[in-house]
């Protein structure tokens, strides 16, 4: 309800485009840590490479609807589904290797993507870029225009509504016996073996999951910012969506919606420094790692016992 | 009623062993750790397995509960072939087992480490594992149930809400246990239930494991330590250097001089 309440009205307190822009990139990083938070946290698969994912679902959406002219709806789900499919390909690298390696095969994977768009330009227009990516067809009914995604409040109210729709998702998944089986692989693949857990599958299915949850993500900006850099996928933003589940608290699901919005406006807020606050982000996240490796997440419990609520936050 | 109860029946074929291997090879590297190792282990009986530490014991339980695959013989469990089956397929026949080195899921609580235990007893339609219906309760409350009745059978009901993590030695051993059953199985391995546990928590154990006997469950128990086997066993056999030395009754096996020789020889000598 909380969620609802805040999604409605933050829009009409930051009425400029500027902060109206950043809630909005802020909904689309929630989604992306919600992802990355489901492969990473839940089923804990150290996968580095989310910005694949991330850019293969803009990239295959927006193909679809400049070259092909498949309705936004049509080149969404495609891109949903091709990121998932790219995600499920991955796993199966997460079947022969753990930790580490797989974090360095997972890396390889976001730069090999990375190559790919930026280098077939015949395609991708490579570093050029496509421009003019139209928003989300406007909802009417029967010629009245209900709803008009070129205004940044409606796109704002689309992309928090999805986000909030999959998080409520994972929610009721992962407090299913999933959450369970997942937290199993997790801890200790041999065990959850003996107690009749696929290890293979689940993995094909966190990552299914997750990197799904990403191409949505990549579909939304894409026709969000009406421009297409490959560089907007660079390995480095990988990190950053990871920073924001670290920083969250990984394993939980409103952990990584903090760390997303937190590490999403502190840079702006900051801005007014000029390069110091580069400095300041830095030292947060190295506070956080070092003290609180948690997360929000740790600490809000930490507060709360403290405190002595036994209530919930959500 | 017993755990035993709780789990699921499968009716035994008649006349025919519920586990037999035969002629089991397993080499690391050049390193012959199981060899040629044939058994039959008989529904409803304890079967101990001995023999010195590096005997191959513990290789000998992972071959059969799956987690490595023989390079040479056979093993079947109540008609089924298991050659070549993973582990996670080998639990849904009804194959539990426990480990020498504690593998709890540390950060599930001991209520929620036997519910993953419940994994391949779920009944829930696919759709409501993200949209909660009745169906869903049903299950839920239904496996909490079950869970209550395990940590009870193993003394734990006070502890559900403590981090597996957190409990003690023994403790975690019993969990263990618990887990394992959760699974509904038809034969346990237990490897080396007596590691890091003083002998009030021994007598604990083998007594449990006596109780599941009588409930239909058949046990195979890994042990480096004969005494301990020796009064709840049906059926012992003896390893030494990943050989088979001697199979017979617990009196069978305390008077065989060959035993004796090579197992407690190094004691008397």
């Amino acid at each position: 309800m909380l969620a609802v309440l805040a999604i409605i009205t933050l829009p009409l307190i930051f009425n400029d485009t500027y902060w109206r822009t950043n809630l909005t990139i802020c909904a689309i990083n929630v989604l992306l840590a919600l992802g990355l938070d489901f492969i990473l946290g839940y089923a804990g698969q150290l996968n580095l490479g989310h910005s694949a994912f991330y850019g293969l679902g803009a990239y295959v959406s927006t193909l679809l609807i400049v070259k092909l002219g498949v309705p936004f709806w049509g080149a969404f789900a495609a891109g949903v589904a091709f990121s998932g499919l790219a995600g499920m390909f991955l796993s199966l690298f997460a079947v022969r290797l753990r930790g580490h390696y797989l974090a360095i095969a997972s890396l390889g994977f976001a730069v090999i993507i990375y190559q790919i768009l930026l280098n077939w330009i015949s395609l991708t227009q490579g570093p050029l870029g496509i421009y003019g990516i139209s928003p989300p067809p406007p909802i009417a009914i029967g010629g009245t225009v209900l709803v008009d995604f070129r205004n940044l409040t409606a796109f704002f109210y689309l992309v928090s509504a999805f986000t909030l729709l999959v998080y409520l998702l994972l929610d009721q998944l992962v407090r299913s016996p999933v959450g369970e089986t997942l937290t199993a692989i997790r801890e200790d693949e041999v065990s959850a073996a003996s107690l009749g857990i696929n290890g293979a599958a689940w993995k094909v299915f966190a990552f299914g999951v997750g990197a799904a949850i990403g191409g949505a993500a990549g579909c939304f900006y894409a026709s969000f910012v009406g421009t297409l850099v490959p560089d907007a996928f660079f390995v480095t933003e990988a990190f950053n969506i990871l920073a924001m589940v670290i920083v969250g608290g990984m394993g939980t699901l409103i952990g990584p919606v903090f760390g997303a919005i937190l590490l999403t406006l502190l840079p702006e807020v900051l801005r007014g420094i000029g390069d110091l606050r580069l400095v300041v982000y830095g030292a947060a996240l190295t506070f956080v790692v070092l003290f609180m490796p948690g997360g929000l997440a740790q600490a809000a419990r930490i507060v709360r016992d403290k405190l002595g609520f036994g209530g919930q936050t959500s | 009623m017993t755990a035993a109860a709780a789990v699921e029946t499968r009716a035994p074929i008649a006349g025919a062993p519920l586990l037999s291997a035969r002629g089991l090879h397993k080499s690391f590297g050049g390193v012959r750790a199981v060899s040629d190792i044939s058994l039959d282990v008989s529904s409803g009986s304890i079967f101990a397995i001995i023999g010195p530490n590096g005997a191959g014991k513990s290789t000998l339980l992972n071959l059969i509960s799956g987690i490595y695959q023989p390079d040479a013989g056979s093993l079947s469990f109540n008609g089924h072939n298991l050659s070549g089956m993973p582990a996670h397929r080998r639990v849904r026949l009804g194959l539990a087992r426990t480990f020498q080195k504690i593998r709890l899921f540390k950060q599930l609580s001991v209520l929620n480490n036997v519910i993953a235990g419940f994994h391949v007893h779920h009944k829930i339609p696919a759709w409501q594992y993200v949209l909660h219906g009745p169906a869903f309760a049903r299950d839920q409350r239904h496996c909490r149930e079950e869970a209550l009745r395990l940590l009870e059978f193993v003394g734990m009901t006070t502890r559900l809400h403590v981090l597996a993590g957190a409990l003690s030695y023994g403790e975690q051993r019993m969990l263990e246990l618990a887990r394992a059953l959760a699974t509904g199985p038809r034969l346990l391995l237990i490897d080396e239930p007596a590691a890091g546990l003083n002998a009030a928590e021994v007598d604990v154990l083998l007594d449990r494991i006596r109780v599941l006997r009588s409930g239909g469950i058949t046990v195979i128990i890994v042990e480096h330590n004969m005494d301990l086997v020796m009064n709840v066993a049906d059926r012992i056999m003896v390893m030494e250097y990943g050989r088979h030395l001697f199979q017979g009754a617990p009196a069978e096996v305390q008077k065989n001089p060959a035993v004796i020789a090579a197992y407690l020889g190094g004691e008397l000598a």
